[in-house]
């Protein structure tokens, strides 16, 4: 009798220990998350809501302006995402063995444009690229580069948003690798360089599969931070020129906040939900396998 | 035989060495571009070929920013934001990682699971629902709309859970053999025991929701109700043609982060690092 009062008592603790998390996560994430399926399946006007089924998920597939934002937003997704975990295994390589204070400098400054962030660097990049009275066109002149409107033309555009994106966020992944590669056992070095291994076997049979837990964590969390990719866009291009530029979440926005399209923008972020969850998956299991 | 080995071994690391180093500089290039030119006068600072080092300095152009706009106000804004989320996030989920590093309760597992699973759901994919709910709470325009979805992230429960799961069970077990309440355990015991945690939480946390932009964005539609980083961000749709004065604002934005990252780099590295290999 005893026992099971105690146990009760336990349980109660517990409960009154999460219970604040668990009321902002019901009101805040997963009614939201509902209430959005719901939303999606509606033609909403401020009060009024109809009933139209899949009617917006149909109207969004036959959107152009839908499939060039779904295609722009896998591209981003892409290039960004293999960028930053080349470039950040190449620079994390280089230094995560020298001294302290190097490694500190090297990680301050890739670390840094995160820091100030996105809103800031998309401020001054929209400045460097002014094609009026921005540096980079003034040097593309000098240099007799043809095109010098990077941000105005089709082709350019979007090699031109993905180097940005990238040179501000890789810092993030420089981190977490020379941390991760800090922590490789010396054993495997002092091994490596008994049997005369050059520094590119190093590279490649050590320290490369010994991160490899990293890379899964880097890639997941970047697929799911370019996805929601929209500052960058607001500032630099504003979607253009013509919808060449626009992405998932600039469309949602817009059709939330500037069409009053309720209903359209609950369906993209439905699908975006969808696609998040999946690639969660794989870092889910890897956490779950640890404990 | 040894100076040999070495030698060989520094060839290519140096190349690639020099390779990181020029990367380097070139990602702080754009950092020093706006710094210096937003003491450049309106003239100077789209002049071509440009000053490299600025040959003239104003402050004119911090003294528009504060004059012009309630750039004060934005500043003030986001510090709450960012505080008062903090704060809140430190509190609801050192509470909740106890829970489930420490204590036995029924369906703590399953709950646990479900925290965990909603960590990669970014909120904006949430965001009209989301904004239903603050304008149905009368939160538009307010503080409080921009701070509540930022307290009801698992990330705090996850990254906390991961210090208390080291604290050994022995202290709580003899804390409770000398009658002390399960809060005052957490209180008095565990809480400063976690305070390395809490401060890589305190951090993080603080500059996600300083450089937050979406969600503030949508919340704060008028002048005043505006964060820094929203408020700032409208210069860039200014109809004021001079550059030195946007890069100015975007400055001012851009100062408080780099200070807090130059005074707490350990934190940082620390705080990032846990989410990865928990």
């Amino acid at each position: 009798m005893k026992i099971i009062k105690e146990s009760n008592k336990e349980n109660l603790t517990g409960y009154l220990f999460v219970a604040p998390q668990i009321l902002l996560f019901l009101i805040f994430l997963v009614y939201p998350i509902i209430e959005g399926i719901r939303l999606s399946l509606f033609q909403i006007n401020y009060q009024d809501e109809v009933f139209v089924g899949l009617d917006n998920y149909r109207k969004l597939f036959s959107d152009p302006v839908f499939i060039q934002s779904t295609i722009n937003t896998v591209i981003f997704v892409v290039f960004i995402v293999a960028l930053t975990v080349v470039f950040a295994m190449f620079v994390s390589a280089a230094v995560f063995d020298k001294n302290a204070k190097y490694v500190s400098f090297i990680r301050g400054a890739y670390y840094i444009p995160v820091m100030v962030s996105m809103v800031v660097m998309s401020m001054i990049w929209s400045f460097l690229l002014n094609p009026a009275n921005g540096l980079i066109p003034f040097v593309a002149r000098e240099l007799e580069v043809v095109s010098v409107n990077f941000l105005g033309d089709t082709r350019l555009v979007l090699p031109v948003i993905i180097f940005v994106t990238f040179a501000t966020n890789v810092g993030q992944a420089i981190i977490l690798y020379i941390a991760s590669m800090i922590g490789v056992p010396k054993e495997l070095f002092e091994a490596a360089e008994v049997d005369g291994a050059s520094r590119m076997k190093v590279i490649f049979k050590i320290i490369i599969p010994m991160v490899k837990p990293t890379t899964l964590y880097i890639i997941i969390m970047n697929i799911i931070a370019v996805l929601k990719i929209f500052v960058v866009i607001q500032l630099l291009t504003g979607g253009g020129p013509n919808n060449a530029s626009t992405t998932l979440m600039y469309y949602l926005y817009n059709n939330a906040f500037k069409y009053n399209q309720l209903g359209i923008a609950s369906a993209v972020g439905v699908i975006m939900f969808l696609i998040t969850l999946v690639l969660s998956i794989p870092q889910l299991r890897a956490m779950f396998k640890k404990d | 035989m040894f100076k040999k080995k070495a030698k060989k071994r520094e060839k290519i690391d140096i190349v690639f060495n020099i390779i990181v180093i020029f990367f380097a500089i070139l990602s702080l290039f754009p950092l020093y571009w706006l710094v210096t030119s937003s003491f450049k006068n309106s003239a100077d600072v789209v002049k071509m070929p440009p000053d490299w080092f600025p040959k003239t300095f104003t402050w004119s152009n911090y003294a528009d920013v504060f004059s012009n706009q309630p750039a004060f106000t934005w500043a003030y804004n986001s510090l709450v934001v960012a505080l008062v989320s903090t704060f809140a996030l430190i509190i609801v989920s050192a509470l909740a990682a106890y829970a489930f590093s420490k204590l036995k309760f029924k369906g703590k597992n399953i709950l646990f699971i479900i925290f965990i699973s909603s960590l990669m759901i970014p909120k904006e994919v949430m965001i009209v629902p989301l904004f239903r709910i603050i304008q149905d709470f009368g939160m538009v325009n307010t503080l409080s709309g921009m701070i509540f979805p930022n307290v009801a992230t698992a990330f705090g429960v996850f990254l906390l859970k991961g210090f208390f799961d080291t604290i050994p069970d022995s202290l709580r077990e003899a804390a409770k053999i000398d009658g002390a309440s399960e809060f005052k355990i957490f209180y008095k015991i565990m809480l400063p025991l976690a305070k390395p945690g809490i401060g890589a939480l305190f951090i993080l946390n603080f500059v996600q929701v300083w450089n937050d932009y979406l969600w503030q964005l949508v919340v704060g539609q008028s002048k005043d109700s505006k964060t820094l980083m929203v408020g700032i961000a409208t210069l860039m749709q200014d109809l004021n043609p001079n550059f030195a004065y946007k890069m100015a604002g975007a400055t001012v934005a851009a100062i408080p982060m780099l200070l807090i990252f130059i005074f707490f780099q350990k934190y940082f590295t620390k705080g990032i690092t846990l989410g990865s290999d928990k």
